[in-house]
This record gives structure tokens, C-alpha cells and sequence, in this order.
């Protein structure tokens, strides 16, 4: 949405296509904020330190510059939109601590900060005249020679195919987070564009990188926002301990993520884990501060795990967040086809490397979004429409209808099924060869059984399994992407923790893993790229 | 335990027309602390594919999964099955009222964000005036309205909008008082005289369910109210509603009661009044004309002066405050 606004002030005809309405999309649930160094005690610097630091060296160094540098800019702009920070007492934008963060500086709404940042891009898309078509989803990105020409999306109204013939393609449809059991992601978080971008011939990088949020409710996985532990938070086991102190003594539960996670998954383990879970206690907090700068968090926990976090701990446990891996793209959004763009989550640039700061992914989606709306905007000026396809749409057509033809066949609910599970266990946060190993079988075979899906539901008006079976196919490549990093990437860094090779190895896995089709065989292919540093060399990584 | 779930569901047919409905029931294993979106969706992968319904962020926030649960608007996934099913006895899920059925559970949306559209849903600032900043306190005034998700539960419950489909609609005035409350905002009269047209925020009957029916505390009847002053004290009087509102302010001044004859009379005009006999025969045949037909003062009419006198003087010195300029509520960064 950020890039469709660039576009549409530099003058060009922009429409956003999404399967769901613009203000549903899942940016909407992230709660605690976004980062900026602001003040005058706080640096661009020491903003890129940390996150390159929390990278675990794996983010790209040019990149995080100038997401760091244009950050404070941005905020800004964001304002006069129309977005309305939180206020210090002396009036300038109010900052909270956030995980793996050596200053203040994540910027908030309340705890609704991705909920008010949407609804302002949102506002700019209807202020500017871009034509939303909502409701469409996207089934193939169409590529022909290499160069990007537009895209096929089905009605899902009416369940008929469009042909959206354009000069250039953006995809920003965030993470594929439901290809796991227990993940924070919407419903609607199903990777369809990095699929889509795969099927099309572009590059994947570090896709082995998955996210696990510390704080997620048990039975849900609903998210319960870094936050509060930036308030104050604590984390206890079974005996009461703040655990954290032992695993991260000088921050303690503000450690990077990805820290905080293992630790939380190694009491559980070991034992000393309530009910598969640790507990969140915010009752220090007391009743003022709670309903004040983390009112959505106690009505989650309320509503959806029946605690109240003024009188009682929150039982909470590690979950699927964030895809720091995604569609390998330069800093203005380039993919490796001409004329097809990504940016956000669906975009690796690769600002998060091996683990994300909070904070930093609606950062991301507005420095980005802006950068990749700007660089297509002057693509689509020096260059003609590009011709569409013959045949594109006939085959699209072709593709719905032989699946509509199969009389029998498994239902994909029962797919996607087996594949949160493999994910979960053989893709969670502690891996390791033989592991990561049967889970690729598990994952190729259930690829294999998903060519002979069929649907129960033959009607073409709102047809939602026929677009269910869509995002499964979408969810199966990433999870591959995802299995196949991993098995190779033979060390462990940030989210990606191996028990067999339990150490950061620079000498030989400071690179970028690309995964990508390989037109001759029709499978995934593995190749490596070099990580850009500039000012910070790789140093041991403690909180 | 096991509950029986009735759907109201609805096969489509060409758009635009709205879906032939029948119910279905399906038997859920609900356990403690499922919601009803949990159960949808348990009936869809284990039972019937075929069932429609939107569904995205299932934590309230993302406003796709409002439907009617019991005969209530509500979000899908922030409603718990068991205790709704403790209270009411019963467990019977239909589409949003107010809106077309396209298919099941799913409504047409399309006319909720035209109503949205229409209310120019964004900030216009002041572009002369350099950056201005909200202050926690400014922030305040509009806090609720920005706490929307556009869900649709209040449009499915408003009783202006069934009878009116053109009417502006809660979840859009709620929107638009989101800026004219806005202390950046430069267009805020421009925006009040579009919102005193017809179809408008006057064509709200005030019977509080947006309010009672939101999710997220939005409170729209709060800003629809908001909305009302903002114009009134902008001089936007020469609107049916306006000019009710101040006959009922005159009556209660001079008479300290309704005298409801008299006020029709300033709002509509004489010969607009004329019009109205009818309706005042009717009413007469059915013995609710009120009696006597001209009322009398009541007897303390005092008291009354009084309390408009004291509310005058309050609202002089909220112009005043205004008055002092930007410097005072207006903080510049």
C-alpha cells in the first residue's frame, strides 16, 4: 500500500489487487511499534548496530543503513498523513524498549500501532484514487522473456478470472506464517506471493529464517506483544524464576527473539514449563498501567485464553512470527525479474537477516514500500507496456478447471494439516539434520498428494476451498524453501538453531542462502551470495 | 460437548440480486474457550467445505469475521461458544442484517466502503501551517472512533440504515468525526455541511445500538453526536435536524417541557406543517395526539432558566479557551 502511493503520486494508474480488503491485511495485528532513532541521545548508528547485531551478522549492512538512516524521516511523513503517535510528557513522540533494542526507540500507538498505521495507508490509497480490487486473489504472476507483464487473479465473488495486464508487478502480501501448527500469523498469512514470485522464476533468500515469537497465547497462538515485556513484563517458570537471567543476565527478557524463545522452548523441555507453556506475569504492573498502555493485551488474554493479566500470569509459548527469508530483492525493491518488485515481509533485502528486531518490520514495509513504489514508478516511466502473453489467461483458466475436474480426491484442509505438523516438528525452532531431512520427504510427499486434491465445493461464487487450495499450494513450496535452507545451512545463527552444529560458523556460512526453480528438473535449486558488511565485523553475539 | 450449530445459509445467485436463504444444522464438539469462528471453520475442514464466511487475523482486530450470532451482530472469532450458548440456550449463526447476502455468511461489502468513500476518509491538513502535533489530551477526543476496524456490526444494527440503505451509516460518521476532531484538520466545516445533507448524520434515530453492538468500544453514537454540535456551533443550522434540535432547546427554555405541535412547526416550516395533517388525524383516531394540544408553562420555569443559563455560560467559556490560539492547544513540534 505504501508503494501503491508513490505510484499513484508520481502520476500512474495503480490498482491494488488483495484476496482480502486492504484494512484486514495482517500488518494490522502487530501491536508494539516501530523503530526510528529520534532523539538527540539516540544515533541512526547505534539503530543499525543493533539490528545488524541482531541480525546475527546475516542482514545486509547497505541495507540496514538506509533503513536506519531513513527512518526518522519517515515517521514523520507518517504523521502527516495522518498517523497520531503516542505522546511524551513533553509533547515529542513517545518511545518504548523493545527486545535486542539498546535505547528506547520504538514509536507507538498504544498497542495498536499496526492497526492505525494501515488504516492511515489505507486512507492515502482512497485520498490518491488507487483502484483497489478487493477480494481478487492473485493465481499467477505472469513472466514472459524474463520480464514481468502483469498478473491473473480470480473474483473470488464470482470466480472469474481477470487479466491485469501492467507494466510492472509489486508483490507485498507478507508471510507464510499458517504453514506452521502454532504461528501468530492471520489465517490469511499463507505466502502466497513468495510462491507466486517462485512459480514465476525470481530468487527466494534465507528462507531457513523463521521467527519464533516468545510470547504467543497456548491454545491460539495469538500474539502477545513484545511490549509488554517493554513495559516490564516478566517471564517465570514453574518455580517462579525469571528464567531469563539465566540466559540472557545483563537484558534479561529483552533479549533478541530468537534468545528468548529457546530459552522459554529449553525450560519446557527440561521440565520446568507449566502446562507446555511459561508464564508472562505483568501483575507488577498493576491495573493503571496495564489499561493504559496495553489495553488490547489484557482484553486478548481475557477473551481468548480466560486470564486476566492484572491478577493472574498469562500462559504463553513460543510461536511461528515472522519470515525474515522472502523474495530476494536489492533495496529499491528489484527482484531478479525485470519489472516484478517486492517489498515487506514477502521481501527479503535482507534488513532482519537471521532474526528481526521488534519494531523493525513495520519499519520495513514503510522504508521499502516507499523505496520499491519510487524505483517502479520510474521503471514504468522509461518503459513501454511490455505485450501480454497469448495463452496466459487460457491457461490460468485451464489450471482452475482441472481442479474443478477431479471428481476424487483428499480434501486440501487435510493437507495443510500434516504440513503445520511436519513444520512444527521437524522445522520449530531446534533442528537438526535427521530431522530437517525426513521432514523434506514428508513435505515433497504431501507436495505429491497435492496434485490430486479435490473439491467438495463446486459452485464458483465464493468459493473459499477453491482458494484454500491455492494458498496450500503456495504454503508447500515455501515450506520446502524453508526445509531445504535449513538442512544445508550446516551451523546455527539467530533463528536457526541446529543441536549438531550448535555454533555460529562465520568462516563458512556467512552467506546468503538463494533457493530457486531450476527450470530443467522442475525443483528447487540451492545457491549462495556473499552478506554486505560494511561497519560492524562479526563479533559474538551475547544479551 | 457436543452443540448444534444452525446456520442461516443462502446459495448464490447472479450478483446483485440477494441469495435464496435455508437453514442448516451441523453437530461441533465445542470445547471450553472455542469461539464461534473455531467452530466455523472445524465445520468447514471436518463437515462441509462448502460453507462461506470471511475470517482473517482471529484476534479482533482485523474486522472480517462479523456475523450474527443469536440474533446479535458480533466478530466470529471474539465470541466464545460456550458461554453464548449457557446464556441464550441456543446457537444459530447468520450473515450481517443491512447488507445483501452473497453467499452463507457472506455479505456484500461494497456499499459499507462506498458509505466509507463517501465521508472522504482521510486527513486534510493545513498545509500552511508547518507541522502541527496531537497531544495525548487532543488525541483523546477521537481515541474511540480510531479504535474502528470497520467490522460492519454497527451498520448490520442500525435502525436508520433499514430504513434508509442510503443513509451515511455509524461506522462512516464515526470515521468522519476520526478527522473533523482532528486538530490538524483544515476542511472540518467543509466536511459538516456534507455530513448535514440528506442522508446524513441527522437521519440517526439515536437508539444507541451502534453503540451497544460494537466490538471494539467505538461508540459512533458518541461521534454522530459530536459530529451534530460541531456543526450547529459552526452555524450549519438550515437542516430538519438542526432546526429540531433548537425548537426542542426553545421549548424546553420558554415552557420547561416538549410542546411537540410548535416544534414541528420551526422545523418543517408552515406549509410543510400542512402537509402533516393527515398524520395528525391519524393520530388523533388512534388517541395519541398529546392533550392538551397547547401546553401550558410548568410551574418552576426557574430552575429551568437557571440551568440554561449556567449551561450558556460554560459553553462562553469554552469559546473563550478556544480563543486563546494555537499556543495554548495546539503544541508545535
Amino acid at each position: 500500500m505504501r508503494a501503491a502511493i508513490e505510484g499513484a503520486r508520481a502520476g500512474l494508474s495503480v490498482a491494488v489487487v488483495s484476496k482480502v480488503y486492504p484494512v484486514r491485511s495482517h500488518s494490522v495485528a502487530a501491536q508494539g511499534g516501530i523503530n526510528a532513532a529520534l532523539k538527540e541521545t539516540d544515533s541512526w548508528e547505534d539503530h543499525m548496530f543493533d539490528t545488524v547485531k541482531g541480525s546475527d551478522y546475516l542482514g545486509d549492512q547497505d541495507a540496514i543503513e538506509i533503513m536506519c538512516k531513513e527512518a526518522p524521516g519517515d515517521i514523520m511523513e507518517l504523521e502527516r498523513m495522518g498517523a497520531i503517535f503516542s505522546r511524551d510528557p513533553e509533547g515529542g513522540i513517545a518511545q518504548r524498549p523493545f527486545g535486542g533494542a539498546g535505547y528506547p526507540r520504538t514509536c507507538y500507538l498504544a498497542d495498536r500501532t499496526g492497526h492505525g498505521l494501515l488504516h492511515v495507508m489505507y486512507e492515502q490509497l482512497i485520498k490518491h484514487g488507487v483502484v483497489i480490487y478487493d477480494e481478487w486473489h492473485v493465481s499467477r504472476v505472469v513472466v514472459d522473456g524474463a520480464v514481468a507483464r502483469g498478473v491473473i487473479a480470480i473474483e473470488l465473488a464470482t470466480g472469474k478470472l481477470h487479466r491485469l495486464h501492467s507494466k510492472a508487478v509489486l508483490i507485498a502480501t507478507g508471510g507464510y506464517g499458517r504453514a506452521f501448527g502454532t504461528t501468530t500469523n492471520a489465517l490469511s498469512s499463507t505466502g502466497d506471493g513468495i510462491g507466486l514470485a517462485l512459480e514465476a522464476g525470481a530468487s527466494l533468500m534465507d528462507m531457513e529464517f523463521v521467527q519464533f515469537h516468545p510470547t504467543t497465547l497456548k491454545r491460539t497462538g495469538i500474539l502477545m506483544t513484545e511490549g509488554a515485556r517493554g513495559e516490564g513484563g516478566y517471564l517465570l517458570n514453574s518455580k517462579g524464576e525469571r528464567f531469563m537471567k539465566k540466559y540472557a543476565p545483563s537484558v534479561g527478557e529483552l533479549a533478541s527473539r530468537d534468545v528468548v524463545s529457546r530459552a522459554e522452548q529449553t525450560e519446557i523441555q527440561e521440565g520446568r514449563g507449566v502446562d507446555g507453556c511459561v508464564l508472562l506475569d505483568l501483575r507488577h504492573l498493576g491495573e493503571k498501567m496495564i489499561s493504559e498502555r496495553l489495553p488490547q493485551i489484557r482484553e486478548l488474554a481475557i477473551n481468548f485464553a480466560g486470564v486476566d493479566p492484572v491478577t493472574d500470569p498469562v500462559p504463553v509459548r513460543p510461536g511461528a512470527h515472522y519470515s525474515m527469508g522472502g523474495i530476494m530483492t536489492n533495496f529499491d525493491g528489484e527482484t531478479t525479474i525485470r519489472g516484478l518488485y517486492a517489498a515487506g515481509e514477502a521481501a527479503c533485502v535482507s534488513v532482519h537477516g537471521a532474526n528481526r528486531l521488534g519494531g523493525n518490520s513495520l519499519l520495513e514495509t514503510i522504508v521499502f514500500g516507499r523505496r520499491a513504489g519510487l524505483a517502479a514508478s520510474s521503471y514504468c516511466a522509461a518503459s513501454p507496456l511490455p505485450e501480454f502473453p497469448e495463452g496466459a489467461l487460457e491457461q490460468a483458466a485451464f489450471d482452475v478447471a482441472s481442479i474443478f475436474k477431479r471428481q476424487e480426491g483428499e480434501q486440501a484442509s487435510v493437507i495443510r494439516a500434516e504440513m503445520a505438523g511436519v513444520m512444527e516438528e521437524h522445522g520449530g525452532i531446534f533442528r537438526d539434520r535427521a530431522r530437517l531431512s525426513a521432514g523434506l520427504e514428508k513435505i515433497r510427499a504431501l507436495k505429491e498428494r497435492f496434485k490430486g486434491t479435490a473439491l467438495t465445493d463446486r459452485g464458483e461464487y465464493y468459493n473459499s476451498e477453491l482458494l484454500s487450495v491455492f494458498e496450500l499450494g503456495s504454503m508447500l513450496d515455501v515450506s520446502e524453501s524453508i526445509l531445504l535452507g535449513a538442512l544445508n545451512r550446516e551451523e546455527s545463527r539467530g533463528s536457526h538453531s541446529r543441536t549438531d552444529h550448535p555454533d555460529r560458523d562465520d568462516e563458512n556460512w556467512l552467506k546468503h542462502t538463494i533457493v530457486s526453480k531450476d527450470p530443467a528438473t522442475g525443483g528447487l535449486k540451492i545457491s549462495y551470495k556473499p552478506v554486505t558488511v560494511t561497519k560492524f565485523t562479526p563479533k559474538a553475539r551475547k544479551y | 460437548m457436543k452443540i448444534k450449530f444452525k446456520i442461516n445459509r443462502a446459495n448464490p445467485v447472479a450478483s446483485g440480486e440477494s441469495a435464496e436463504p435455508y437453514m442448516q444444522a451441523y453437530m461441533v464438539e465445542v470445547a471450553e474457550g472455542m469461539t464461534v469462528l473455531e467452530a466455523l471453520m472445524k465445520i468447514a475442514d471436518e463437515q462441509d467445505p462448502t460453507l462461506a464466511f470471511r475470517k482473517s487475523c482471529r484476534s479482533a482486530i482485523c474486522g472480517s469475521c462479523a456475523v450474527e450470532v443469536n440474533g446479535f451482530s458480533r466478530l466470529a472469532c471474539s465470541t466464545q461458544v460456550l458461554p453464548e450458548f449457557r446464556k441464550m440456550g441456543d446457537m444459530v449463526v447468520g450473515p450481517l442484517k443491512n447488507h445483501l447476502v452473497a453467499k452463507d455468511l457472506v455479505v456484500d461489502f461494497d456499499p459499507f466502503w462506498e458509505k466509507m468513500e463517501k465521508v472522504s476518509p482521510y486527513l486534510v491538513p493545513d498545509e500552511g501551517a508547518g507541522e502541527v502535533a496531537v497531544t495525548n489530551e487532543q488525541e483523546k477526543a477521537i481515541d474511540s472512533s480510531q479504535k474502528c476496524i470497520m467490522c460492519g456490526c454497527c451498520n448490520s444494527e442500525c435502525n436508520a440504515l433499514e430504513i434508509d440503505p442510503e443513509y451515511t451509516g455509524p461506522a462512516a460518521l464515526a470515521k468522519a468525526w476520526r478527522f473533523v476532531g482532528d486538530v490538524r484538520e483544515s476542511a472540518s466545516v467543509r466536511r459538516l455541511e456534507k455530513l448535514s445533507e440528506e442522508h446524513g448524520m441527522w437521519h440517526c434515530v439515536r437508539c444507541f445500538h451502534c453503540t451497544q453492538y460494537c466490538p471494539k468500544e467505538v461508540a459512533p453514537l458518541k461521534a454522530i453526536e459530536m459530529l451534530r454540535s460541531r456543526a450547529m456551533k459552526a452555524g450549519i443550522t438550515e437542516t430538519f435536524g438542526a432546526k429540531h434540535t433548537l425548537a426542542m432547546a426553545d421549548s424546553v427554555k420558554k415552557l420547561g417541557r416538549l410542546d411537540e405541535a410548535a416544534m414541528m412547526f420551526r422545523t418543517l416550516g408552515f406549509l410543510r406543517s400542512l402537509g402533516k395533517i393527515p398524520f395528525g388525524l391519524k393520530m388523533e383516531m388512534h388517541g395519541k395526539m398529546p392533550f392538551p394540544h397547547l401546553f401550558p408553562q410548568i410551574g418552576n420555569i426557574k430552575e429551568v432558566k437557571a440551568i440554561y443559563e449556567e449551561l450558556e455560560r460554560r459553553a462562553g467559556d469554552e469559546v473563550k479557551d478556544k480563543r486563546k490560539g494555537p499556543g495554548s492547544d495546539r503544541r508545535k513540534r
